[in-house]
């Protein structure tokens, strides 16, 4: 078992280094214009004592299906006016499974420092992270807490098919300066992200496969860069009407929802060496499943705080607790005649997360972070959050301790 | 007594060398630009993407690969090494908000850039010859 863990860590650490070597930034021309070529890409390694995380065989012997890589294009075309595109792929477990999609692609347009427009496939701002959850580089953690992060999640809010207006004011007298963005577009979710496959491994048996699940969305993030010198605070909006079409048992399948919103307040503070970060998180929906013939929701609150520490320039130490929890209801068709409580000693109802890591940083962009998470509940709902049943076939334990190594590359 | 005086020398003597190695760069733009100074906070704004405008019109900054006058500038105004700065910029390339600034290889590549681009800053070692671009005072 330690031999193979330790084979699983080298040749995570192996990989990235051979990417590391081959792959940098490079320019080539179109006509008289430049375009950048930039990428990266993370491996991972997780193991944890009992249960199968993120749709991983994590227990047992542990589980190096955590992949994935990011290619971007893009030309300053003049000092107003840029264009890019973004493509993306992974491997988490069963999910993403290898299959590519643009995570933007775009015009961008910037008429005044608190004016501009960017139209396309766009990156969907809400919160402090969720346009750079996949900037592993970029991050102290490994894992984002998943309270409000969560990587089985990614693809519902991580784009949309639409337009920004976005823009950066200076306020008057020495009050620091805020930047908006308001957005409205259409989201489409992979087929191979967490809720078709928790749809689709309902129970032993029993599968919902959805072909399309999306709708349109609107919302806004307003953020605030205060006096205070490196502490900024900020809060974001989103609201979506998602359609989900599919098949149950070979005929026709639908749901839709009626109510399907997003509250995220934030707080961020970095001074020299050290940075913290907090938010909170509320996302609530209620909607029709089974072409009409029931009712659902789910009410998700998380928040976090997490703090972290540059030793030097080489290793940064960081921790945060986030927490999870998930009130869900449902109507008389939905297993179990669920009722409305508000008891989150219930494992099922509850996420909380203790994290510590360490980020070391070699050189050519290159890092590596090993990180142990400590998790007391296991948020299995009607609405996932990292642990499914369908990999968890003996039933799933309470808690769960987890060791995640991942190493990135970027260029 | 004596190595408490020791001690404040050293340090008097630190502070003056790290003084004049600030002042071993300067901040160079295209004449378009109006502003004929510019506030640290502002310049740092510039060159970390979080603004693309100085004194209310469109610039762009332009970087130094490396050389000491690239580590210097860094330091003195940005409070970052060169690692940790171009993570921030792939981090606003990444999430779609912001494209690499051009990096050259030597000072007199980037008065030549400079010099002929209009809304173009950048910065090279003082002694580095500049005609054709205006020098901005940084406060």
């Amino acid at each position: 078992m330690k031999q193979k863990l330790f084979r699983d860590v080298a040749g995570t650490v192996l990989l990235a280094l051979t990417a590391s070597i081959c792959l940098h930034a490079q320019e080539f021309k179109i006509g008289s214009e430049s375009v950048q070529v930039h990428g990266f890409g993370t491996q991972g390694y997780i193991k944890t004592n009992d249960n199968n995380w993120l749709t991983m065989n994590t227990s047992g012997g542990g589980s190096g299906a955590f992949t994935d890589v990011g290619l971007n294009l893009s030309s300053q075309i003049t000092s107003k006016f840029r264009v890019a595109a973004q493509g993306y792929d992974r491997k988490l477990g069963q999910l993403g499974d290898w299959h590519p999609q643009f995570d933007f692609y775009m015009a961008d347009f910037r008429f005044k420092p608190w004016l501009g427009f960017r139209g396309g496939k766009v990156k969907t701002v809400l919160g402090l992270f969720t346009d750079t959850q996949d900037m592993d580089f970029d991050h102290t953690f490994a894992l984002l807490p998943q309270s409000i992060y969560p990587t089985d999640l990614r693809d519902t809010t991580i784009a949309h098919v639409g337009g920004d207006i976005y823009g950066r004011v200076k306020l008057p007298a020495k009050y620091g300066n805020v930047a908006y963005t308001a957005y409205g577009g259409q989201r489409s979710d992979s087929k191979y992200s967490g809720y078709p496959y928790l749809l689709a491994h309902v129970a032993p048996g029993v599968s919902i496969h959805l072909n399309s699940y999306g709708g349109p969305i609107y919302g806004g993030d307003l953020r605030w860069m205060t006096p205070v010198r490196g502490l900024k605070v900020g809060v974001s909006r989103l609201n979506e009407f998602i359609t989900g079409k599919g098949t149950f048992f070979g005929a026709p399948y639908s749901e839709w929802s009626n109510k399907d919103w997003t509250n995220q307040f934030y707080g961020a503070y970095a001074r020299n060496r050290f940075h913290a970060e907090s938010e909170y998180k509320r996302y609530f929906q209620q909607k029709d499943v089974f072409n009409g013939g029931t009712w659902f929701f789910a009410d998700t609150r998380g928040w976090y705080v997490s703090g972290a520490y540059k030793l030097n320039n080489w290793l940064e130490s960081g921790a945060y607790y986030s927490h999870y929890r998930i009130n869900f209801n449902g109507g008389p068709l939905v297993p179990g005649g669920m009722s409305i409580d508000t008891d989150f000693t219930d494992p099922q109802k509850r996420d909380f997360d203790k994290v510590m890591t360490a980020k070391f940083s070699l050189p050519k962009n290159f890092t590596v972070k090993v990180e142990g998470h400590f998790m007391a509940g296991n948020g299995q709902a009607m609405y996932p959050d990292g642990f499914y049943t369908s990999v968890n076939p003996n039933g799933l334990k309470d808690n769960t301790n987890a060791l995640v190594v991942r190493t990135g590359y970027s260029f | 007594m004596k190595k408490l005086l020791s001690l404040f020398l050293l340090v008097a003597s630190a502070s003056i060398f790290i003084v004049q190695a600030k002042a071993q760069v300067i901040v160079i733009a295209n004449p378009s630009v109006k502003a004929s100074d510019v506030s640290k906070n502002d310049l740092k704004d510039v060159f970390t993407g979080a603004s693309t405008s100085l004194g209310g019109a469109n610039v762009v900054p332009i970087l130094l690969k490396a050389g000491t006058a690239h580590e210097e500038f860094l330091q003195a105004y940005i409070g970052k090494n060169d690692t940790s700065y171009r993570a921030g910029w792939r981090s606003l390339v990444f999430s779609g908000q912001g494209t690499m600034p051009k990096s050259l290889d030597t000072d007199s590549a980037v008065v030549e850039f400079v010099a002929h681009n209009a809304g173009a800053i950048g910065y090279i070692g003082k002694a580095t010859p500049h005609e054709g671009v205006k020098v901005l005072g940084v406060k």
